[in-house]
């Protein structure tokens, strides 16, 4: 029997490709400040947890948060890091949500806090390190290092993405042109962000598909930023959150679930999910956050969602696979403008992973604008009343998916 | 086009920031040893000396699993029995890979195809035949595997997998 948590702030630093102004925590900090502007009645000592969390080999800083946490204001305070690749975000503000409900003697608020400062380090190496392990043991079995190379050779994750792509291009029947959609809507939604990286209010289908490939069928201009950034969310009990602010977000499900991963598999045998746009995972954990939080039907009753995906193909493959569209019918959706901020379904108001994308912090985003949606101070606030909403997170293995349910009421059934 | 003029005519409002102190460096690890058991591999090495293909299949939820593998994520039951597969199969799903060659300075098209053996629940990286064009390829094309001339007992005794003939009554 958990406590009700709600969400009564979240802040962003300003993300760049390259923040040379700052150092890593000097960006954390910038995240933090901005959050804790926002609810004048808390002071430092009302902060009773931190959780935090980044990719530490992307920056090449071990324990970074040791080096932060004058700058997080943690000192003497229970301090704790998750670490999950590119779930990271979403992992620490799930750890955040599990500090509270616990119901721990003294420990009502807490702040989560992810970050990265890509600029710094090598993110392809700190990539490459991860997939290693089960790359040189198909070596091993005799597979030849150059197309073993050519995995990791753009990165890992597009790789896995450029699958994605082409299988579900070839389920739902569509084009380059309907990605070139999805990418002109995250990043025109972006420039209207001040925190969001790549600002592009006059973009158009047709620049996007006159750049090269990177990876057949993605091109260089559907492809997310290495940016520099940091988010923070402020997690407290029912009570306390009606003192700090007019509309406390509840946090009503959440849910982090891993499926065996696509392409490399495990220990070299391949993958039993012959088809990358399947994602078992993502279906697995929106029916338990759904279940938690007592929604029977996602598409009527979640009016806003924020949706991880560095690439376009994953963006309609997301809005799917969580139960928002029909099967192979999102492409569709973004051509009548249901997805768009004054459509009836607005999805990655704030620009999206596919504009903003500083690793760790990426997943904790997704959840921090759709809480914000919720109280009316997102930077991209989109017309209608949102009432219910999800943030939602990919990465680890690339197979692992977090989602958190907000809403302005409290629903739990199993309360 | 170059990737310069690329960056260009994908412009973004850009903010110009003042600079911090910034010292170089590097990690200097040591190698790694990475530990992989591989006595469930052998049967199926010793196998393909004979240019045949086995897989393990779980006894718990009867997936086939092509290489073998040590346990099944679905049961946590090791796989123990062993069926033979075909050395047809289809086109799981593909990519291609745009890489600068190190010498020429060109850039290579370089497919990367995931194949699933007839018989098999899992896919496996492959290679297409050389004169194969990877943009004519679609999902769930048959292929044959080309064996090379001396099989030594390793995968890449499948030297490359040859498009066959499509018998399929659906595809367009
Ligand atoms: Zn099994």
């Amino acid at each position: 029997m958990g406590r009700q948590v709600a969400i009564v702030s979240a802040g962003f630093s300003e993300h760049s490709s390259k923040r040379s102004d700052v150092n890593m925590p000097e960006l954390v900090n910038e995240a933090i400040i901005n959050c804790l502007k926002k609810v004048p009645s808390l002071g430092l000592k009302d902060i009773d947890a931190f959780v935090t969390g980044n990719m530490p080999a992307f920056e090449g800083a071990n324990m970074p948060e040791l080096w932060s946490t004058d700058w997080m204001g943690a000192r003497n305070k229970p301090l704790m890091r998750v670490t999950t690749g590119g779930t990271t975000g979403g992992s620490v503000a799930i750890a955040g949500y599990y500090h509270v409900t616990a119901g721990l003697p003294g420990i009502d608020t807490v702040l989560a806090i992810a970050y990265e400062q890509q600029s710094q380090g090598d993110t392809s190496v700190g990539l490459a390190s991860t997939a290693y392990g089960e790359i040189s043991i198909l070596n091993t079995l005799g597979i030849d290092y150059d197309s073993l190379s050519r995995i990791l050779s753009a990165g890992a994750a597009i790789g896995v993405a450029a699958y994605q792509a082409t299988n579900y291009m070839s389920k739902a029947r569509i084009t380059e042109e309907d990605l070139a959609r999805v990418v002109v809507h995250n990043r025109r939604n972006a420039a209207k962000n001040w925190w969001a990286h790549l600002k592009m209010p006059d973009l158009t289908i047709e620049e996007v598909l006159d750049t090269p490939y990177v990876q057949y069928p993605l091109r260089y201009g559907m492809l997310c930023p290495a940016s520099d950034g940091a988010c923070a969310m402020l997690f407290t009990t029912e009570e306390k959150a009606k003192d700090m602010c007019d509309i406390p977000v509840y946090v009503n499900g959440v849910a982090s679930v891993a499926n065996e991963s696509a392409v490399l598999g495990y220990d070299g045998s391949g993958s039993a999910q012959t088809d990358p746009s399947a994602q078992i995972g993502a279906m697995r954990s929106s029916e338990l956050a759904y279940s938690q939080a007592g929604i029977s039907f996602p598409r009527k009753e979640i009016d806003y969602a924020e949706v991880y995906a560095p690439f376009p193909n994953q963006e309609l493959m997301w809005l799917e696979k969580l139960g928002l569209f029909e099967e192979t019918t999102a492409p569709e959706m973004y051509k009548n403008g249901t997805t768009a901020l004054d459509g009836d379904l607005p999805v990655n108001c704030s620009g999206g992973v596919n504009s903003t994308n500083a690793i760790g912090a990426s997943a904790m985003e997704r959840p921090a604008v759709a809480a914000l949606q919720i109280m009316g101070k997102a930077d991209n606030q989109v017309p209608k009343t949102v009432h219910t909403s999800i943030g939602h997170g990919w990465g680890g293995s690339l197979n692992l998916c977090t989602l958190m349910v907000m809403s302005d009421e409290q629903k739990r059934k199993w309360r | 086009m170059s990737k310069l003029t690329q960056r260009k005519s994908l412009d973004y409002i850009k903010k110009e920031y003042v600079r911090t102190r910034t010292m170089p460096g590097s990690w200097y690890l040591s190698s790694y040893k990475f530990k992989f058991n591989i006595a469930h591999h052998q049967p199926m090495l010793e196998k393909l000396k004979e240019k045949k293909l086995i897989a393990n299949q779980c006894s718990g939820c009867n997936r086939v699993f092509f290489p073998p593998r040590l346990v099944c994520g679905q049961c946590l039951v090791k796989p123990d029995r062993w069926v033979d597969i075909r050395d047809t199969a289809r086109v799981a799903t593909y990519a291609i890979a745009y890489l600068k060659n190190a010498e020429t300075g060109e850039v290579e098209e370089k497919p990367m195809v995931l194949v699933q053996h007839d018989g098999a629940d899992t896919c496996s990286i492959a290679e297409l035949a050389p004169g194969v064009n990877v943009k004519d390829t679609y999902i769930g094309m048959p292929i044959k595997a080309h064996w090379s001339e001396t099989a030594t007992g390793g995968l890449m005794d499948i030297e490359y997998y040859d498009p066959i003939e499509d018998d399929a009554k659906d595809v367009k």
